[in-house]
């Protein structure tokens, strides 16, 4: 078999488990109807008809998503970069030195802004 | 790695196993490690040592109803537990647990992984955020303010923390130059990396905690602000695949350290040295599961010392310290390691400039904090009259002479007394 | 090719229901079955760094930041189907049938000829032929990379971030404030009170009763009394209460 076939088998054998466990759940336990468990939870009051807000998000998690792919590509390019260092020359050093600093620019940029800070 | 099939699923079946036997086994490590820490005894009814108290939990899991809370999205609230499950599992592909061995009663050898990619590290790191969509979309479905927050903050704070660990496996490739699992593990035969790469290592093990969600860094299911976090609304088996979830990505990063840093299979140091076979057979599963168990040790340590980070204090730490200081770090190893092979850089000089950084870094702790903006303590005769009244509420005047001894201790020294005296007489 | 034939089904009717799903969050996760559908034909095709890579970035990062952008918008919004372009129809049916043979002409010129190369670009390691050319002939397509990802990091700072008017206050001034408040208005300093004990659906809902028997209106959180869903927790309630329980007969 090849390099990814035995991912697949571990896969399917995890699905199967998950799939198995989610589906045989509602036939072993019981069933007894009550208005308030079908509720959503808080903290005991009569649940907000939105969640909270209309259901909108702060605008800081946008910012961490997008400093999070930023240095996600920055990862993804060190990586072969790290691999391959022994055969790389110092020209290839430099080129990665000059991509951190711009990436760091950004990073310097968003924080010096505030974006990074929360309360 | 050429395995014919039955091989192939005898070892997926194996990992299948192993990972919820552990997991069985590290929730009851864990209660009665924390109930030690607290001088509590913990679980000790159900089986030697209460060993099967995980296994009676996860029965009576079963056994409870399984709610569908009305609000929610039905489609999505299902899958996202299997969503969660599924990588949590397929991270283990590419771990090494041995090095060849022999099948028992069989001729047919293999290597005690199930599959050796080139790109191994890169492939967990690509499973595990596919496992970040089981708690957002978890915290989504539920339709529940709390829930929603739970799996924002859960996935927000993965995020945040993969970079530092993303960073932090940059020096490791660096010094291995390969990202397959096997290799690193091959490359570490005569130092293990934590002793040079200690700052990766370090931050590694910080990411690690962050990235699972565990104390102190579980925001997500802080249950003083958002009851259960994303899982709030699941009940029955769903939760527990939640659970299974959480503690097989706890085994996972630990296993991963282990083969970055700590030599992935090997034998622990020294012991090689006095017998000849700890690295060969089925040996090494042991010390793998063995430093494993080390770091699943150090989880429930953090767990039983450390309070829970503030979310500011937390994103603050994630982002303005681990980052940097990850960033920081590869450079100098890039820049340094490249000069060293260049020949512009000896040995002994590097040695000599990493003892004097570690000096000059050990110096700054001695350094006296500083104390913010507050204003110097200044002189009793310099400041003004005391105002009881000035910060609005009565509060006694600081020099205020303090009663040496609590009232009721006096009291019960001199009923102790009393005692005595009733008993001489 | 067979990883071709399984996965190009499935990844059809993802793209169906990336274009057809109501809700935007069930879009999105069509688009991530799609990408991971593409990330292992990448595997199959010898790319294993490209593979990894895909999922890492595309599946990763991208899709959760589409998902934090969904829940900015709103998580129950779903897509508002009036027009706002006039002429839209048209256009969108003459770019997709201009884009559709593109794809078509593309597609038929890489399947109908044998692919080459795969194994001489792997030879020497696919990440290491891999960095080769990215830190060799492509090194300034590599360079551009940043400057693209700086625009993006400047592109939402502008977008979307608001500038923070004044210092934030420490735990130890807002204490500080509540004080002078106390001395000043009279503002109580402390926790709210507790809510009342007679609880039949909800426990919060009930406002607690002084010594007098009147009733303390901050006992009860500020959304219950805005959305007016606050009981009286008085006599009059314990006699409902009793006469549900017993219907027909006086409770006292």
């Amino acid at each position: 078999m090849g390099e990814y076939a035995p991912i697949l088998v571990l896969g399917a054998i995890a699905a199967g488990f998950a799939i198995f466990s989610v589906a045989i759940a509602p036939l072993t336990g019981p069933r007894r109807y009550n208005r308030a468990k079908l509720d959503r939870y808080e903290s005991g009051i009569q649940p907000t008809p939105v969640p909270e807000g209309g259901g909108r998000i702060p605008v800081k998690y946008f910012f961490t998503a997008m400093m999070f792919i930023v240095f996600d590509i920055e990862i993804v390019f060190l990586y072969p970069f790290a691999v391959a260092f022994d055969a790389l020359s110092w020209f290839a050093v430099l080129a990665v030195l000059l991509f951190l600093v711009n990436i760091t620019v950004a990073y310097a940029y968003e924080w010096r802004r505030g974006g990074m800070a929360w309360d | 790695m050429n395995d014919p099939v039955w091989v192939v699923v005898l070892k997926a079946v194996l990992i299948f196993v192993i990972l919820v036997l552990y997991t069985l086994f590290n929730i009851w490590f864990e209660r009665r490690v924390v109930a030690r820490m607290q001088h509590r005894v913990g679980p000790n009814v159900n089986g030697p040592f209460g060993l099967l108290q995980s296994l009676a939990d996860g029965v009576k899991l079963a056994l409870k109803e399984d709610l569908v809370v009305k609000a929610a999205d039905k489609l999505v609230y299902v899958l996202a537990p299997i969503l969660a499950t599924i990588p949590a599992f397929l991270a283990w592909a590419v771990i090494p647990f041995g090095p060849e061995v022999r099948i028992p009663f069989t001729d047919t050898y293999t290597a005690l992984q199930l599959t050796d990619l080139p790109v191994g590290v890169l492939y967990v790191l690509a499973v595990t955020s596919i496992g970040v969509y089981g708690i957002v979309l978890a915290g989504w479905s539920s339709g529940s303010t709390y829930a929603l927050l739970g799996g924002l903050r859960s996935s927000a704070q993965v995020i945040s923390y993969e970079v530092a660990m993303g960073l932090s496996f940059v020096t490791v490739f660096l010094y291995a130059g390969s990202m397959s699992t096997s290799e690193i593990v091959a490359a570490q035969e005569d130092l293990w990396y934590f002793l040079p790469l200690v700052p990766s290592f370090l931050i590694y093990v910080v990411a690690m905690v962050g990235e699972t969600n565990r104390a102190p860094f579980d925001l997500p299911e802080a249950e003083g602000e958002l009851v259960g976090g994303f899982h709030t609304e699941y009940s029955s088996l769903k939760f527990a695949l939640f659970f299974l979830a959480e503690y097989v990505n706890m085994v996972t990063v630990s296993a991963i350290a282990t083969t970055l840093f700590l030599g992935g299979w090997r034998a622990p140091f020294g012991l090689a040295q006095v017998w000849e076979g700890a690295n060969d057979g089925y040996w090494p599963v042991l010390w793998f599961l063995g430093k494993t168990l080390g770091f699943i040790f150090l989880f429930i340590w953090l767990r039983g010392t450390l309070p829970r980070l503030r979310y500011d204090q937390f994103m603050t730490f994630g982002w303005k310290v681990l980052i940097p200081a990850a960033l920081a770090w590869t450079v100098a190893v890039i820049v340094l390691r490249k000069a060293q092979q260049e020949g512009q850089l000896d040995r002994t000089a590097l040695l000599v400039a990493a003892g004097v950084a570690a000096v000059v870094l050990l110096a700054t702790l001695l350094l006296p904090g500083r104390r913010g903006d507050e204003p110097a303590e200044s002189e009793p005769a310099d400041e003004p009259d005391f105002d009881a009244y000035a910060g609005g509420y009565p509060v006694p005047p600081p020099q205020a002479p303090h009663v040496p001894t609590r009232p009721w201790t006096q009291t019960a020294i001199a009923h102790h007394a009393r005692d005595k005296e009733d008993s001489d007489a | 090719m067979t990883a071709f034939w399984v996965l190009a089904p499935f990844m059809v009717l993802a793209a169906l229901g990336l274009v057809l799903a109501r809700k935007a969050v069930h879009a999105a996760l069509c688009l991530a079955v799609v990408m991971i559908s593409l990330a292992v034909l990448y595997a199959a095709q010898g790319a294993p760094f490209l593979f990894a890579v895909q999922i890492v970035v595309y599946t990763g990062a991208i899709m959760m930041l589409f998902l934090f952008v969904l829940m900015l918008v709103g998580v129950e919004s779903a897509e508002s189907l009036a027009e706002s372009i006039p002429g839209q129809r048209i256009g969108a049916v003459v770019v997709a049938l201009v884009f559709g043979a593109l794809g078509v002409v593309g597609v038929a010129q890489s399947v109908t000829g044998a692919v080459v190369g795969v194994d001489a670009a792997n030879e020497g390691g696919n990440v290491e032929g891999l960095a080769a050319l990215m830190f060799g002939p492509y090194v300034l397509a590599f360079e551009a990379t940043a400057a693209l990802l700086i625009t993006a990091v400047l592109g939402a700072m502008v977008l979307a971030h608001r500038e923070r008017l004044g210092r934030r206050l420490t735990q130890r001034e807002v204490a500080e404030g509540r004080l002078q408040d106390y001395a000043h208005h009279g503002t109580h300093p402390g926790q709210l009170p507790t809510p009342g004990v007679f609880a039949r659906h909800n426990a919060v809902d009930t406002p607690a009763l002084l010594p007098d028997g009147s009733v303390v209106e901050t006992s009860v959180p500020a959304p219950l009394r805005a959305r007016d869903q606050v009981r009286p927790g008085d006599r009059s309630e314990v006699d409902a209460v009793a006469r549900e329980l017993e219907p027909g007969e006086d409770p006292r």
